[in-house]
């Protein structure tokens, strides 16, 4: 039977497998999200759901399956075509902010733009309004060693707004924070995605979290299971 | 009584818990798993290196001795005149030199002919050989049997009848034979055949130490060594990082910060201590390699290679202390917690004051010593060593400083620059760390290359020969006629052009002489090569103005008239044989110009082409033959030689070289050259595994920014840039720091200051070579770390 991706999707995969060594990541897993839609990849340690995310944004080559994005099959890309549509198209968040240590933070979520070719001036400009709707406009001037980690968060997630992406991918943005702190990471976050109709593929194993989300795709031995949301 | 053995329990349990740390750090050091054990091998290997090479240093001085005293023991001929020679007897043996050279290298080579049953053996070797028998190093066994050596077995066609042993050899490398011979007339004192009783009979004149050679060789050595020292600190701070999360951790877990530190001194202790393990096996397998190798033709046996026991303990030592006090100190500026190392916050900024007291007090201790007695009466070989230790360990204590207060003030730019430039000002230490051994070992490369060229001419003798004209010269024998002489050397492969003179002098007189001149018989394309002349047929004769001798001068001014009667082979006085021989200056005798031969030397007297002799020839002469050869083939020199062997001269033509140098200095600056490839390969292998570290830290960050679309070229330019620019303010401290330090040094032996840039622009540039090297080597790891595995935290 093939599979075909709904109608509407920004992103789609179908019967996704990749496998590291004897250890299978994903056996046949399916995925869809539309413009503006947050979509939360749930799911046990090991699951797969990173494998997934990555799968998704182009980072990993999945060993078989079909990922399209915007109607493009995202296998008939280069390595120079998949990167130059991760700095335009896509965003990221991680677990642990991952943010350059020796950058200050405004330079940290100026650096998706000026890596586009933006200059200086303007991408740190644009970066400030990111920072200051994420409330960190503050720190500015602080290198990340020099803030707490809820406020990282925030600079990741300012970062990974900053060139307006259309989807928006997070892996357990909140795993480092504690409930109070990622409650606000998750608030900002959906917020700001929402205002500028990005779709947000959310990984995290916290139903907590889950629950900022439109729809839920459960992964569980590497097979994705939809679960839809009465909104 | 019970208040002592209250405390002594105390102090136990105090020493107990000490130990109980360290051993803990040592535990530590070799558990961790595959990440642990691998940075485990690093700091081993790194500080291994390190060791081997220190060792090595340690036994150059016994490998040196020891050569010495096996020359020594194998001395033969005197080269000097001896008033009461020895008189024949059962006990005596004419030795004969013999040696030749094969390709660029020497063969040391004698004739020996027993006088009686006692006749001594040389060392190394248990018979004598007969005639027509050799016995031969197994250097020369090797290459006599190999189809390299065809061209040098031509001229040693002996029987090999036996091999000489170590005892009698310099180098296992070294080719040297003996050969056995019956025609042997002793020449005292020539240097050529000499009568022995004994071999090593104390002919060697008393070395004078030269205070400017006790100084190279000082600095050399502190030049070679203060980078293996950097080299071993930097070792043994590998995985600091990650050592650093660990010890957060066991704070975690109710460790205080003492105990902590003590830890990390177990750590870099087992560190250290399996380095030493390490470094003894590298050391051992290069004194193995050592008997194999034939460097700038200086090879030794492994034997010779044994470290001096003080120096080898003293590494056993300073090693593991040095791998504690670096950690520790290391450490200073870093607050464990709990939760991490307080270190991401902006360090405080380093100060000038402390460091800049160091190059300054180094030249502090060397200024004294400027304008001191140059003959060593004075030389103060500590204070020396004190002054250029200072000078070169200021080098690693400014670069943190310079590298802080540049980077601090480099402007933005593209993104690979900035990602650069923050990481450096972040922590510059780091940076300054990865280039320190390669700034101390040019600054001190530089001032030594200074020294080198100021004295050079000082142990650099200029010989006059002109080797584009000719490349060897052979005085030829009174049996070797030159006509022949000259035509098999003609007919000789990669002999290009020959230049034959027949040479002597003619007199006033029969005997009893008052006026002679020298005379030179040649035709007239060689006499174009000994002086000037508007033309020249047979028959022509030439008077020489010029000439490097006045005697000749005179005379030839006084004897060159048309028809004056002059006698060759005239007799005066020596127990020769003469059969003196008149000839009269033909009408019409020329004018020439002298002009330097390709040896240097000027003609002067008579010049006459064969024509021009006397009708039965000229008795008194002896040949000399000039060689231009085949530049294009390398073996020329060789052909040569075996031809002159089959002529039966007794000694090879002499290769014409335009300069010779001392041996001793040639010894320094070889051992210079080694030292420095060693040190910098090592210097490679650090920069390369701290780039490595430093990536491997960093991977999932460079995972991260691949994942939101940073170019990777972009990544590679950064890690570029983060080496580029601590090694060019390295290299340019290094060579303001190594400038003085040469002027300092050359100022000391009361040469004039100049700085030699060809040198100064190698040295940096060798060094920046080094460095690209590893960045190009580092290039293929980086790749793979950028992989998005990086990000896998499952």
């Amino acid at each position: 039977m093939t599979r075909v991706p709904p109608p509407g999707s920004l992103l789609a995969a179908q019967d996704l497998r990749k496998a590291y060594g004897p250890t299978t990541a994903l056996d046949g897993a399916d995925f869809s999200i539309h413009p503006g839609e947050v979509v939360a990849v749930m799911g046990p340690s090991g699951s797969g759901k990173s494998t997934l995310l990555h799968c998704l944004a182009g980072i990993v080559t999945p060993d078989s399956g079909s990922i399209t994005y915007n109607g493009r099959e995202l296998a008939t890309m280069n390595d120079a075509q998949r990167s130059a549509l991760r700095r335009s198209e896509f965003g990221f968040v991680f677990q642990f902010g991952q943010l350059v240590p020796e950058l200050t933070c405004v330079e940290n979520v100026a650096l998706p733009l000026r890596l586009n070719g933006t200059s200086r001036k303007e991408a740190e400009k644009a970066a400030l309004t990111w920072m200051e709707r994420l409330e960190v406009d503050d720190l500015r001037k602080k290198r990340p060693g020099e803030v707490s980690g809820g406020q990282g968060q925030r600079v990741a997630v300012a970062r990974a707004l900053v060139t307006n992406p259309r989807v928006l991918f997070a892996d357990e943005p909140t795993g480092a924070l504690d409930s109070l702190n990622g409650e606000r990471v998750m608030g900002l976050l959906t917020e700001a995605a929402r205002s500028t109709n990005a779709a947000v593929v959310l990984v995290t194993h916290e139903a907590r979290v889950a629950a900022y989300s439109d729809r839920e795709v459960v992964v569980r031995d590497g097979r994705s299971r939809d679960m839809e949301r009465a909104i | 009584m019970s208040a002592r053995r209250g405390h002594l329990p105390l102090e136990r349990s105090r020493e107990w818990g000490r130990s109980r740390d360290l051993a803990m750090g040592a535990r530590f050091a070799f558990t961790g798993g595959r990440e642990g054990w691998v940075r485990m091998l690093l700091t081993a290997v790194g500080v291994g290196l390190g060791v081997a090479l220190l060792l090595l240093f340690a036994a150059i001085p016994n490998a040196l001795a020891v050569r010495q005293d096996r020359e020594t023991a194998r001395t033969d001929l005197s080269y000097q005149y001896i008033e009461s020679p020895l008189k024949k007897a059962d006990n005596t043996l004419v030795v004969g030199e013999a040696g030749t050279a094969f390709r660029d290298k020497e063969v040391r080579g004698r004739e020996l002919q027993p006088e009686g049953p006692r006749a001594p053996l040389p060392p190394g070797v248990s018979k004598l050989p007969g005639v027509g028998e050799m016995v031969v190093s197994p250097a020369l066994k090797r290459l006599l049997q190999s189809g390299e050596g065809r061209l040098l077995r031509e001229r040693l066609p002996e029987r090999i009848v036996g091999t000489i042993a170590e005892p009698g050899l310099i180098g296992a490398q070294e080719l040297a034979f003996y050969r056995g011979a019956d025609t042997l007339v002793v020449k005292e004192g020539s240097g050529l055949v000499e009568r022995i009783d004994r071999f090593g009979a104390g002919f060697k004149t008393p070395e004078k130490r030269d205070p400017v050679l006790v100084l190279l060789a000082l600095v050399v050595f502190l030049v070679l060594l203060l980078p293996v020292g950097v080299f071993i600190a930097a070792a043994v701070r590998f995985g600091g990082e990650r050592r650093d999360r660990r010890l957060a951790a066991l704070r975690l877990v109710g460790t205080d910060s003492r105990t902590t530190r003590r830890i990390a001194a177990g750590e870099a202790l087992a560190g250290s201590v399996a380095g030493l393990a390490f470094g003894t096996v590298f050391f051992l397998l290069v004194r193995e390699l050592s008997g194999s190798v034939d460097l700038f033709d200086v090879s030794v046996f492994p034997s010779y290679l044994i470290p001096s026991l003080v120096l080898a303990l003293l590494v056993a030592v300073a090693v593991p202390a040095a791998a504690v006090l670096v950690t520790l100190f290391a450490l200073r500026g870093v607050v464990i917690e709990p939760l991490g190392v307080v270190r991401t916050a902006k360090p405080p900024r380093r100060r000038l004051w402390w460091r800049i007291l160091l190059p300054v007090g180094g030249l502090g201790l060397l200024y004294p010593m400027i304008g001191k007695d140059r003959y060593g009466r004075d030389f103060n070989q500590y204070q020396v060593t004190g002054g250029v230790l200072l000078l070169l360990v200021g080098v690693t204590a400014l670069l943190p400083w310079v590298v802080e207060t540049v980077v601090a003030r480099l402007g933005s730019g593209g993104v690979a620059w900035q990602l650069a430039i923050r990481r450096l000002q972040l922590s510059s230490g780091t940076a300054a760390r990865m280039v320190n051994g390669v700034a101390v070992a040019v600054a001190g490369a530089i001032a030594l290359q200074m020294l080198f060229s100021g004295v050079q001419g000082q142990y650099t003798k200029h010989t006059a020969n002109d080797p584009t004209r000719a490349q060897m010269s052979a005085d030829l024998p009174d049996e070797v006629p030159l006509a022949r002489a000259a035509a098999d050397f003609k007919a000789t492969r990669g002999v290009a052009k020959v230049d034959a003179y027949d040479e002597g002098r003619v007199s006033d007189r029969r005997e009893g002489a008052t006026n002679s001149a020298q005379v030179t018989i040649a035709d007239c394309a060689s006499l174009r090569e000994v002086a000037s002349f508007p033309s020249c047929k047979d028959g022509d004769a030439f008077a020489v103005r010029g000439g490097d001798d006045e005697v000749d001068e005179l005379g030839a001014a006084d004897l060159s008239k048309a028809g004056t009667k002059l006698w060759f082979d005239a007799d005066d006085g020596s127990p020769a044989d003469h059969r003196p021989t008149s000839w009269s200056v033909p009408a019409g005798v020329k004018q020439a110009r002298a002009i330097a031969d390709p040896s240097g030397y000027k003609r002067g007297g008579l010049l006459l082409t064969p024509g021009a002799l006397p009708s039965g020839g000229a008795p008194g002469l002896h040949g000399q033959i000039y060689l231009a050869l085949d530049q294009g083939l390398a073996a020329a020199p060789d052909y040569a030689r075996n031809t002159a062997r089959r002529l039966g001269m007794p000694t090879d033509p002499v290769m014409l070289v335009s300069s010779k140098r001392d041996d001793t200095y040639a010894s320094i600056r070889t051992f210079l050259f080694v030292g420095a490839a060693g040190v910098l390969a090592l210097i490679g292998a650090s920069l390369l595994v701290s780039q490595l570290e430093q990536l491997r830290e960093r991977r999932k960050l460079l995972s991260s920014l691949i994942a939101f679309g940073t170019r990777r070229r972009t990544l590679c330019l950064s890690v570029l840039w983060q080496t580029a620019i601590p090694i060019g303010l390295g290299l340019a401290l290094a060579t303001a720091l190594g400038v003085t330090l040469g002027a300092a040094l050359l100022r000391m032996t009361d040469k004039p200051v100049g700085v030699d840039w060809a040198s100064v622009l190698s040295m940096t540039g060798i060094a920046t070579a080094v460095v690209l090297l590893v960045a190009v080597l580092s290039l293929p790891p980086l790749l793979r770390l950028m992989r998005p595995d990086g990000l896998r935290t499952e």
